[in-house]
């Protein structure tokens, strides 16, 4: 299978997902309510989204640099450090644990979560919130979104670490024993050292979180949302993609993204930042600051 | 409280602790500096770096035996697998190891050993001496090997293997067959990995007739096509890709790797007195760029090779690769613009017909990169001569996220067939040109073979993708022996692989016969004798005994904690609660 058969699959099922889930969840006419009012709903979210943008660009536009800038100049090997924890610290390895539990059905639905469950969590909520009355949480989700990649990125750069699977004897690469190809879309967004903290864990536990706060309006889609992104978690450390530790980091990263981004406006942060640099170097210019 | 009490002031109190303490000490006081002054012994402790399993399977699984046995054998073992280009970057850059395991691309020639260990190259980078080792009597082996003739020269190698297993400043564990994927239709007896293989493949129609379009061949990894320059080793390689983009003088492709002229028409030798070469380059050489290739690039090469600053550093900066090649000559002169004289002084011809292998490069591309762009890095090193400019028979004409595309370089004077090609050539090429397919990971590249993108794969392909290929109906599995070999190397500067009986009792601990068996799935050659464990797969030395090196005081890749501990203890080390202390 090459790359386009691969994306256009995953493009396939995701839609058929996204359309049932937006039929049963939303419903056609809640649906058909917030079609005739886009505009207004979705201005809001233009800055979020915008700041969104521009951290996926920066990302695409310099790969390149950030890579050589990870791997050659400021980047911390990590690897032994989380496999002491894992193994020597907990009293039984996650990962391990997980693994021993393996069978082909559960290889099975693990990867499709991995894979399939992920992208449909991710962007189902952009049709339920863009569906709610007030737009609110659609402009709160794209900026947790802002957050949790850019600090995931920032992460990535820190520290050089490879996921369980790469310490083979213990760990197997499950996913891409089960599902080679996969390797074609993994590889197209993501480099093999980019481990802590696990972005597929904060990105789904966001959407979980959110999932939360809008059980008034979605009640079913709380628990919909709640059994995949925990079966995401599961299926990163089952798969041999990451380590507990990541997940553990994955979560409290979502955390507190949802909590910034619930808290706070995009104009909120930036002027926030904005006051906290100006006393900054009021200080610094007044004769005898430091 | 009584008032008539001494009050206690707080320097009295000060005093009394003073004091107090003070007698305390003196009673005890020898149990106390003893301990500040004299370390306990501690355990010894290592660190493993090795690729993670992504990049080559084998070794991550060889690396995890080893580390299982080093810590059952009660040393405090860290493992670290990083990312292949960091790995070089830390090994054979920085120095910055324990001990490392590794697959070595494999020896061109006995003496490629001088580079591995003379003592000559212990501050220089890449594969020249990265052990840091340093000893009179394999530096004379080294010299007298150079120059014997060729009976003496079988004795004095064979002294040195025997000499290398005692001291063991690195180890090879075996020789894995190169294997992979293969479409039916092409008849090839195993993956190419030297230009030689590439040009055979290519000469060969495919069985169901010829094709207008190109050999794809499918390579995984990451970052294959970063970096491209042929004299640094810190980076990934497609093997065999620079080689056909950079002709040397003459290419070991005969079937004993006897030497073919190349870019020479003719190589004249002369061992009247001091041993000579004459060589008479072809007409109408041309680089990629349409510049002539001339009697300068040669000597250019030599000097590069010598020193990348090109005597803007003082001292100089040696490329990382082809020194110990290099060395061979002792001058390189141009007489004309087609002819040069290399000099060997007493070299012998085996030695000496290494130093025509080196591929040349192009002096007006290379020369401005002298330059130094950093403290001791000349722009020679540091670009990653993303458009190569070469003289092989295909230029390098695309390079994208996932593929890089050869075409024909029509200039090339084997293109034309009227003129006196080499016989590997002589049915070149029945495929329009040659473009390497990338892949994240090996199981989709074997997954693309099965499915007809590509027509052979490339590379360590683990035994579970392997599988995919046996009830592929028009694809084949193919394997042969190969030169390459899994290594581990030791820092000769750590405390304890400083010494050589300790590094003889670690070299033990590679189930040599299970790795071949097992990870290998048997396709492959376990190192048991002084040769092969120096990194020589044939045996033709002699050596009837294996080594006691590959022994494995154990079974199935599992030691018997007792036999080891009682090897360390013959080593001159102690146990205390299960942990080996120095």
């Amino acid at each position: 299978m090459s790359f386009a058969a691969v994306v256009l699959e995953l493009a396939a099922m995701v839609a058929a997902m996204l359309a049932t889930a937006t039929l049963v969840v939303v419903g056609p006419r809640r649906l058909a309510a917030a079609l005739t009012d886009a505009r207004a709903r979705l201005r809001p979210s233009l800055l979020p989204a915008s700041v969104l943008a521009l951290v996926l660009l920066f990302r695409w536009g310099t790969t390149d640099i950030v890579v050589r800038l990870e791997r050659g100049v400021i980047g911390i090997s990590i690897t032994p450090l989380l496999e002491y924890v894992e193994n020597v610290l907990l009293p039984i390895n996650p990962v391990l644990a997980l693994q021993s539990l393996q069978t082909p059905e559960l290889t099975a639905y693990f990867v499709f979560i991995y894979i399939y469950g992920y992208a449909f969590l991710l962007l189902f909520p952009f049709v339920a919130y863009f569906a709610l009355e007030s737009a609110d949480e659609l402009r709160n989700l794209i900026l947790a979104f802002a957050l949790n990649y850019g600090i995931g990125l920032v992460c990535y750069m820190l520290f050089i670490a490879v996921g369980p699977r790469n310490l083979v004897g213990e760990f197997e690469g499950l996913l891409y024993i089960a599902f080679p190809e996969s390797g074609l879309l993994t590889h197209e967004v993501n480099q093999n050292t980019n481990v802590f903290p696990s972005l597929h864990t904060s990105l789904a536990m966001t959407v979980f979180f959110f999932a939360w706060y809008t059980r008034e309006e979605y009640p079913a889609w709380l628990g919909i949302a709640g059994v995949i992104a925990v079966s995401v978690a599961i299926s990163t450390m089952y798969l041999g993609i990451h380590w507990f530790s990541d997940v553990v980091a994955g979560t409290l990263l979502a955390l507190f993204s949802v909590y910034v981004a619930r808290q706070y406006t995009v104009e909120e942060l930036y002027w926030n930042a904005r006051g906290y640099l100006a006393t900054r170097i009021d200080r610094l210019e007044r004769p005898g600051g430091s | 409280m009584d008032e008539d009490a001494p009050s206690v002031t707080r320097r009295g109190a000060l005093a009394g602790l003073g004091g107090v303490t003070a007698t305390a000490l003196a009673g005890c006081s020898e149990r106390i500096w003893s301990r500040a002054e004299n370390p306990a012994p501690e355990q010894v402790e290592l660190t493993i770096k090795t690729v993670p399993a992504d990049d080559d399977v084998v070794a991550a699984k060889v690396m995890s035996q080893l580390r299982d046995n080093l810590r059952e054998a009660g040393i405090n073992v860290t493992h670290e697998p990083i990312p292949e280009m960091n790995l070089y970057r830390d090994v054979l850059l920085e120095r910055d190891f324990d001990l490392f395991v590794v697959r070595h691309p494999g020896f061109d020639e006995m003496d490629a050993l001088r580079g591995l260990l003379h003592s000559d190259f212990v501050n220089e980078r890449g594969w020249q001496n990265p052990l840091q080792f340093s000893d009179v009597t394999v530096d004379e082996r080294l010299e007298e090997q150079r120059t014997a003739d060729e009976d003496d020269r079988t004795a004095v190698l064979a002294d040195l293997f025997e000499y290398v297993d005692e001291t063991t400043p690195y180890t090879v564990i075996g020789f894995p067959d190169r294997t992979g994927g293969v479409r039916e239709e092409i008849s090839v007896s195993a993956p190419p990995t030297r230009p030689v293989e590439y040009y055979r493949l290519l000469s060969r129609e495919p069985d169901d007739g010829p094709r207008e379009d190109p050999l794809v061949v499918g390579v995984f990894g990451e970052g294959l096509g970063d970096r491209l320059n042929p004299i640094v080793a810190d980076r990934t390689r497609i093997d065999g890709l620079l080689g056909l983009l950079y002709d040397p003088l003459a290419r070991p492709v005969g079937d004993d790797g006897e030497l073919v002229p190349w870019l020479a028409e003719e190589i004249d030798w002369d061992d009247s007195d001091d041993l000579e070469a004459t060589i008479t380059l072809r007409e109408g050489l041309r680089w990629h760029d349409g510049e002539r290739l001339e009697a300068d690039d040669v000597e250019f090469t030599k000097e590069c090779i010598e020193d990348t600053s090109m005597g803007s550093v003082e001292g100089g900066v040696p490329a990382h690769r082809y020194r110990s090649r290099q060395t061979v000559a002792q001058s390189v002169e141009r007489d004309d613009a087609h002819t040069v004289t290399f000099s060997f002084g007493d070299a012998n011809r085996a030695v000496a017909e290494r130093s025509l292998t080196i591929p040349i490069l192009p002096k007006h591309v290379w020369e401005p990169r002298s330059e130094v762009v950093a403290e001791h890095r000349p722009e020679a090193i540091a670009t990653d001569n993303e458009e190569p400019v070469g003289s092989g028979v295909f230029e390098l004409t695309e390079i994208t996220s996932d593929e890089i595309v050869l075409e024909p370089f029509d200039d090339h004077v084997f293109r034309d067939s009227s003129n006196d090609r080499p016989d590997v050539l002589s049915e070149f090429s029945q495929y329009s040109g040659l473009r390497f397919q990338m892949y994240p990971n090996p199981g989709s590249m074997v997954e693309s073979l099965v499915d007809g993108e590509i027509d052979i794969t490339t590379g360590m392909i683990p035994s579970t993708d392997l599988e995919a290929l046996s009830d592929a109906s028009d694809s084949r599995l193919r394997s042969e022996p190969s030169t390459s070999f899994y290594m581990i190397g030791y820092n000769i500067h750590h405390q304890d692989l400083g010494n050589p009986r300790f590094r003889r009792v670690i070299s033990r601990l590679v189930d040599r016969e299970y790795v071949v068996s097992e990870f290998l799935d048997g396709r492959g050659e376990p190192a048991t004798r002084y040769s092969s464990l120096a990194g020589f797969r044939d045996d033709e030395w002699g050596f009837d005994q294996p080594s006691e090196l590959s022994a494995f005081p154990g079974t199935d890749g599992e030691i018997e904690p007792g036999r080891v501990r009682q090897l360390f203890e013959e080593a001159g080390y102690r146990y205390e609660d299960d942990e080996l202390l120095r």
